[in-house]
């Protein structure tokens, strides 16, 4: 274990890891709550299209992923609001979208590469430290916009149409919201990778909600186990030589399994 | 008297298909009104338009302000048709719930002032016993008067309520029609209420709306029951409610004025 955390790309990669975990997990309590968590799914598709476009034009990925889906991300908001398209169907389609712009402009820059492929299943030891700053000013922004608007994001969360009448512009906190996941997303799939983005973003929050009896508490414990499924994951992965990402993940379902047995007993109980 | 509500050439349509259609009234200060109409008729969108939660064409002002520049929310207080979240695991208590009604001061502490303004409402309308329970695990009768609870704590001016006494017993829509009832008459509270309980509102109610796409009649309770043409274009609904004004409380609650006493 120690000799594990000696490396310096190892501290690198599980101090952006836990940063990107705990800013997904805050985002994905509200995002599940208000039944959009599949946001997350459909931007980490349209990820493709950023990496797809770096990879074209010799630019970093991150950078490149991030205008791309949060403007996608606007247009998912778009197609709800405007044309009253459901949820659901707008994220599918702005993510096929996403997918297809994305093999196409993958094939015009010489089919699929090594490069790529670290994006598609993650690599969260190749984090480089302008990354990691950028996990600092996402959790910075995430955990200081919980702590700022609490009430505000709670109440739109519960009764959209009251919190509208409080004067909340309900609308408006929808956005960034979903602006902030965009970039969360991105910044997530260098830890996970594109496929399992949005695991990072459902699986921690589903889980704490199981067994939390207060808002808060989900918070916490979802942090909790998005953190602990970093470390666990990348400790899992040097030590049996898997990849990391799909260790992240399945070390959320454990989490989420052990969580639905816990909740089983205490209504038992 | 102060006009609360002002709606002036209200039309709205969901994809091409009219839900109103040129609706233009106004609800004054102290003012109780029952609005009714069939199932589909454009009542619920019309609240939602007031509200600003549809957007319509036409003008609706809230206390002599323009709905685009209203900020006054407080003075309004509103309970929708339905409990705003069918999922089981929103972790909130009652009394979270309740919070949600006042505007907020600070993000995450709640002060003294607010809690017991919360437990005042709560109080009101019977739920203080539930008050740390998890929103919830409360029957939906239990849930409807904690959310009524919320529409009343910031005190408002104003109470929009959308069909409130469906999901609630016998004893507890007595109760909950007794406190609506008490608020307009002591506070002045002016009421617009969405209900096809037109016999049991019907002892306190100062004006009937009707809606059917267009504002077919907007009075006073004996205007209503009187007028011929609202017989006439109300068929048998009118005679319905007329009755069930008369049959409700075993007296004509417009006295010797009542046309229909006079003739039974």
């Amino acid at each position: 274990m120690v000799e594990f955390l000696s490396y310096g790309f190892v501290q690198r990669g599980l101090l952006a890891g836990s940063l990107v975990a705990v800013s997904c997990a805050l985002l994905g309590v509200f995002l599940v709550l208000k039944r959009l968590s599949l946001i997350g799914d459909g931007m980490s598709h349209v990820c493709l299209t950023g990496v797809a476009v770096a990879l074209l034009t010799s630019t970093g990925p991150v950078y490149m992923s991030i205008p791309v889906v949060m403007l996608s991300s606007l247009g998912i908001m778009k197609l709800t609001q405007k044309f009253k398209i459901y949820g659901d169907a707008a994220i599918g389609i702005v993510s096929a979208a996403g997918l297809s712009v994305g093999l196409l402009l993958t094939a015009l820059a010489g089919g699929f590469n090594t490069d790529l492929l670290g994006y598609l299943f993650g690599s969260i030891l190749t984090v480089t430290t302008g990354e990691t700053w950028l996990c600092v000013g996402l959790l910075v922004t995430v955990a200081g916009g919980v702590l700022a608007f609490y009430r505000l994001l709670v109440a739109t969360c519960f009764d959209e149409a009251f919190a509208h009448t409080r004067g909340i512009p309900t609308q408006l906190v929808n956005t960034i919201l979903v602006l902030i996941t965009s970039v969360a997303v991105v910044l997530s799939f260098k830890v996970v990778g594109i496929f399992l983005i949005s695991a990072l973003i459902i699986i921690p929050p589903v889980s704490a909600l199981l067994v939390s009896r207060t808002f808060k508490q989900v918070l916490w414990l979802a942090s909790g186990f998005g953190v602990g499924s970093v470390w666990a994951g990348v400790y899992a992965s040097f030590v049996l030589n898997i990849p990391s990402g799909a260790a992240i993940i399945l070390i959320n379902l454990c989490f989420l399994f052990a969580c639905y047995v816990g909740s089983k007993k205490v209504r038992r109980d | 008297m102060q006009e609360v509500i002002a709606a002036r050439g209200i039309n709205f349509a969901y994809t091409r298909v009219p839900v109103l259609e040129n609706i233009s009234f106004t609800v004054q200060s102290g003012d109780y009104v029952g609005l009714i109409g069939p199932n589909g008729g454009g009542k619920t969108t019309l609240l939602k338009v007031l509200l600003g939660l549809e957007k319509a064409k036409g003008e609706v002002r809230l206390f002599g302000t323009p709905l685009a520049h209203f900020t006054d929310w407080h003075k309004i207080g509103y309970l929708a048709q339905k409990s705003p979240v069918a999922q089981s695991r929103f972790p909130i208590s009652a009394e979270e719930v309740v919070l949600m009604g006042l505007p907020s001061s600070h993000a995450l502490r709640v002060t003294r002032a607010e809690i017991r303004e919360v437990y005042d409402a709560m109080q009101k309308t019977r739920t203080r016993e539930y008050a740390g329970r998890i929103f919830n695990d409360l029957s939906i009768g239990q849930q409807q008067r904690v959310l009524l609870a919320r529409a009343l704590v910031s005190k408002p001016q104003l109470l929009i309520l959308d069909e409130p006494s469906t999901a609630l017993d016998a004893k507890s829509r007595e109760m909950f029609f007794d406190l609506l009832g008490e608020l307009n008459t002591h506070f002045h509270t002016t009421i617009l209420l969405i209900t096809h309980d037109t016999g049991e509102v019907g002892k306190y109610i100062s004006k009937f709306m009707y809606v059917d796409k267009n504002l077919v009649f907007f009075g006073t309770k004996e205007e209503f029951c009187h007028s011929e043409e609202v017989a006439r274009k109300l068929g048998p609904f009118a005679q319905h409610t007329i009755d069930h004004l008369h049959n409700q409380h075993g007296h004509c609650p417009l006295g010797a004025t009542c046309q229909e006493c006079r003739h039974g």
